[in-house]
Protein backbone atom coordinates (compact mmCIF):
# COMPACT_ATOMS: atom_id res chain seq x y z
CA UNK A 1 0.00 0.00 0.00
CA UNK A 2 1.24 3.42 -0.89
CA UNK A 3 0.85 4.96 2.54
CA UNK A 4 2.34 2.07 4.44
CA UNK A 5 5.92 2.43 3.43
CA UNK A 6 8.70 2.37 5.93
CA UNK A 7 7.71 1.89 9.53
CA UNK A 8 7.91 -1.34 11.56
CA UNK A 9 4.12 -1.86 11.64
CA UNK A 10 3.94 -1.53 7.85
CA UNK A 11 6.86 -3.89 7.34
CA UNK A 12 5.21 -6.46 9.60
CA UNK A 13 1.98 -6.01 7.64
CA UNK A 14 3.74 -6.65 4.32
CA UNK A 15 5.47 -9.75 5.70
CA UNK A 16 2.25 -11.16 7.10
CA UNK A 17 0.41 -10.30 3.91
CA UNK A 18 2.91 -12.24 1.76
CA UNK A 19 2.71 -15.25 4.10
CA UNK A 20 -1.10 -15.14 4.04
CA UNK A 21 -1.14 -14.90 0.24
CA UNK A 22 1.15 -17.91 0.00
CA UNK A 23 -1.09 -19.82 2.39
CA UNK A 24 -4.09 -18.84 0.28
CA UNK A 25 -2.42 -20.15 -2.88
CA UNK A 26 -1.44 -23.35 -1.08
CA UNK A 27 -4.90 -24.02 0.38
CA UNK A 28 -6.54 -23.22 -2.95
CA UNK A 29 -4.34 -25.75 -4.75
CA UNK A 30 -5.04 -28.30 -1.98
CA UNK A 31 -8.79 -27.78 -2.28
CA UNK A 32 -8.84 -27.96 -6.07
CA UNK A 33 -6.63 -31.06 -6.17
CA UNK A 34 -8.57 -32.61 -3.29
CA UNK A 35 -11.88 -32.28 -5.13
CA UNK A 36 -10.46 -33.41 -8.49
CA UNK A 37 -8.64 -36.49 -7.18
CA UNK A 38 -10.53 -37.64 -4.06
CA UNK A 39 -14.14 -36.43 -4.56
CA UNK A 40 -14.70 -35.88 -0.82
CA UNK A 41 -18.24 -35.89 0.57
CA UNK A 42 -19.96 -34.89 3.80
CA UNK A 43 -18.14 -32.90 6.47
CA UNK A 44 -14.75 -33.47 4.82
CA UNK A 45 -15.99 -31.83 1.61
CA UNK A 46 -17.30 -28.88 3.61
CA UNK A 47 -14.01 -28.50 5.46
CA UNK A 48 -11.94 -28.78 2.31
CA UNK A 49 -14.20 -26.31 0.47
CA UNK A 50 -13.82 -23.60 3.10
CA UNK A 51 -10.08 -24.16 3.61
CA UNK A 52 -8.98 -21.29 1.29
CA UNK A 53 -11.36 -18.96 3.11
CA UNK A 54 -9.22 -19.20 6.25
CA UNK A 55 -6.24 -17.26 4.83
CA UNK A 56 -8.71 -14.86 3.18
CA UNK A 57 -10.15 -14.07 6.61
CA UNK A 58 -6.54 -13.90 7.79
CA UNK A 59 -5.94 -11.04 5.33
CA UNK A 60 -8.61 -9.02 7.10
CA UNK A 61 -7.19 -9.98 10.48
CA UNK A 62 -3.67 -8.87 9.57
CA UNK A 63 -5.02 -5.55 8.29
CA UNK A 64 -6.80 -5.09 11.61
CA UNK A 65 -3.55 -6.02 13.34
CA UNK A 66 -1.72 -3.40 11.29
CA UNK A 67 -4.23 -0.77 12.40
CA UNK A 68 -3.73 -1.81 16.00
CA UNK A 69 0.07 -1.73 15.72
CA UNK A 70 0.46 1.42 13.62
CA UNK A 71 1.79 4.18 15.89
CA UNK A 72 1.51 6.92 13.28
CA UNK A 73 -2.02 8.18 13.80
CA UNK A 74 -2.24 9.81 10.37
CA UNK A 75 -1.32 6.56 8.61
CA UNK A 76 -3.77 4.71 10.86
CA UNK A 77 -6.48 7.16 9.90
CA UNK A 78 -5.72 6.61 6.20
CA UNK A 79 -5.89 2.84 6.77
CA UNK A 80 -9.26 3.10 8.53
CA UNK A 81 -10.69 5.41 5.87
CA UNK A 82 -9.42 3.07 3.14
CA UNK A 83 -11.13 0.15 4.87
CA UNK A 84 -14.38 2.12 5.01
CA UNK A 85 -14.00 2.93 1.31
CA UNK A 86 -13.47 -0.77 0.66
CA UNK A 87 -16.59 -1.73 2.60
CA UNK A 88 -18.67 1.10 1.11
CA UNK A 89 -17.53 0.39 -2.42
CA UNK A 90 -18.19 -3.33 -2.06
CA UNK A 91 -21.67 -2.80 -0.60
CA UNK A 92 -22.49 -0.34 -3.35
CA UNK A 93 -21.33 -2.59 -6.19
CA UNK A 94 -22.95 -5.74 -4.79
CA UNK A 95 -26.24 -3.98 -3.98
CA UNK A 96 -26.50 -2.40 -7.42
CA UNK A 97 -25.49 -5.71 -9.01
CA UNK A 98 -28.13 -7.52 -6.94
CA UNK A 99 -30.92 -5.27 -8.20
CA UNK A 100 -29.66 -5.62 -11.76
CA UNK A 101 -29.61 -9.39 -11.33
CA UNK A 102 -33.16 -9.42 -9.98
CA UNK A 103 -34.76 -7.06 -12.46
CA UNK A 104 -32.63 -7.00 -15.60
CA UNK A 105 -31.30 -10.56 -15.22
CA UNK A 106 -27.66 -9.73 -15.78
CA UNK A 107 -25.01 -12.37 -15.15
CA UNK A 108 -24.86 -13.68 -11.56
CA UNK A 109 -22.04 -12.13 -9.52
CA UNK A 110 -19.81 -14.89 -8.20
CA UNK A 111 -19.56 -14.35 -4.39
CA UNK A 112 -15.88 -15.24 -4.67
CA UNK A 113 -15.39 -11.91 -6.42
CA UNK A 114 -16.73 -9.88 -3.51
CA UNK A 115 -13.50 -10.17 -1.53
CA UNK A 116 -11.50 -9.04 -4.57
CA UNK A 117 -13.85 -6.09 -5.11
CA UNK A 118 -13.27 -5.06 -1.48
CA UNK A 119 -9.47 -5.04 -1.86
CA UNK A 120 -9.69 -3.20 -5.19
CA UNK A 121 -11.75 -0.42 -3.59
CA UNK A 122 -9.46 -0.34 -0.54
CA UNK A 123 -6.32 -0.20 -2.67
CA UNK A 124 -7.64 2.42 -5.07
CA UNK A 125 -8.85 4.63 -2.25
CA UNK A 126 -5.42 5.04 -0.65
CA UNK A 127 -3.82 7.34 -3.27
CA UNK A 128 -7.08 9.31 -3.45
CA UNK A 129 -7.17 9.73 0.33
CA UNK A 130 -3.48 10.69 0.46
CA UNK A 131 -4.03 13.27 -2.30
CA UNK A 132 -6.70 14.93 -0.15
CA UNK A 133 -4.13 15.62 2.57
CA UNK A 134 -1.43 16.99 0.30
CA UNK B 1 -7.33 23.70 13.15
CA UNK B 2 -4.84 26.48 12.47
CA UNK B 3 -1.24 25.96 13.57
CA UNK B 4 2.20 27.57 13.50
CA UNK B 5 4.07 24.39 12.77
CA UNK B 6 5.60 25.57 9.51
CA UNK B 7 6.95 28.74 11.16
CA UNK B 8 8.29 26.90 14.20
CA UNK B 9 9.92 24.33 11.98
CA UNK B 10 11.45 27.00 9.75
CA UNK B 11 12.85 28.83 12.81
CA UNK B 12 14.78 25.70 13.67
CA UNK B 13 15.68 25.03 10.04
CA UNK B 14 14.08 21.61 10.19
CA UNK B 15 12.66 19.97 7.13
CA UNK B 16 9.34 18.11 7.35
CA UNK B 17 11.36 14.91 7.34
CA UNK B 18 13.47 16.15 10.29
CA UNK B 19 10.36 16.95 12.30
CA UNK B 20 8.76 13.65 11.32
CA UNK B 21 11.82 11.78 12.54
CA UNK B 22 11.76 13.62 15.87
CA UNK B 23 8.06 12.88 16.30
CA UNK B 24 8.43 9.28 15.07
CA UNK B 25 5.74 9.77 12.46
CA UNK B 26 5.78 9.88 8.66
CA UNK B 27 6.60 13.01 6.67
CA UNK B 28 3.08 12.78 5.22
CA UNK B 29 1.71 13.12 8.76
CA UNK B 30 3.73 16.29 9.38
CA UNK B 31 2.57 17.74 6.08
CA UNK B 32 -1.07 16.89 6.79
CA UNK B 33 -0.89 18.53 10.23
CA UNK B 34 1.02 21.54 8.93
CA UNK B 35 -1.52 22.24 6.21
CA UNK B 36 -4.33 22.01 8.77
CA UNK B 37 -5.92 19.07 7.00
CA UNK B 38 -5.31 16.60 9.81
CA UNK B 39 -5.72 17.44 13.47
CA UNK B 40 -3.29 15.58 15.71
CA UNK B 41 -4.42 13.72 18.79
CA UNK B 42 -3.80 15.25 22.21
CA UNK B 43 -0.75 13.00 22.87
CA UNK B 44 0.85 14.06 19.57
CA UNK B 45 0.02 17.71 20.24
CA UNK B 46 1.73 17.40 23.64
CA UNK B 47 4.71 15.76 21.97
CA UNK B 48 4.96 18.71 19.58
CA UNK B 49 4.71 21.17 22.45
CA UNK B 50 7.49 19.39 24.33
CA UNK B 51 9.65 19.27 21.22
CA UNK B 52 9.29 23.00 20.55
CA UNK B 53 9.31 23.78 24.30
CA UNK B 54 6.22 25.96 24.08
CA UNK B 55 2.61 25.49 25.26
CA UNK B 56 0.16 23.71 22.97
CA UNK B 57 -1.85 26.94 22.57
CA UNK B 58 1.25 28.59 21.10
CA UNK B 59 1.23 26.01 18.32
CA UNK B 60 -2.46 25.39 17.70
CA UNK B 61 -5.48 27.66 17.71
CA UNK B 62 -9.07 26.56 17.22
CA UNK B 63 -9.57 28.94 14.30
CA UNK B 64 -10.20 27.31 10.95
CA UNK B 65 -6.95 26.62 9.12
Amino acid sequence: MKCLTSNPAARRYYRRFVVTMLLYALTLVLTIRGFIHYHPTGPLAWMLAVLPAIPMIGMLAIFALYLAEEKDEFQRSIGIQAMLCGIGGTLTVTSVWGFLEDFVHIRHLDPMLIFTIFWIFLGLSIPVLLARYR
Amino acid sequence: MKNRLRVLRAEREWSQADLAQRLEVSRQSVNAIETGKFDPSLPLAFKLARLFEIPIEAIFSDEKG
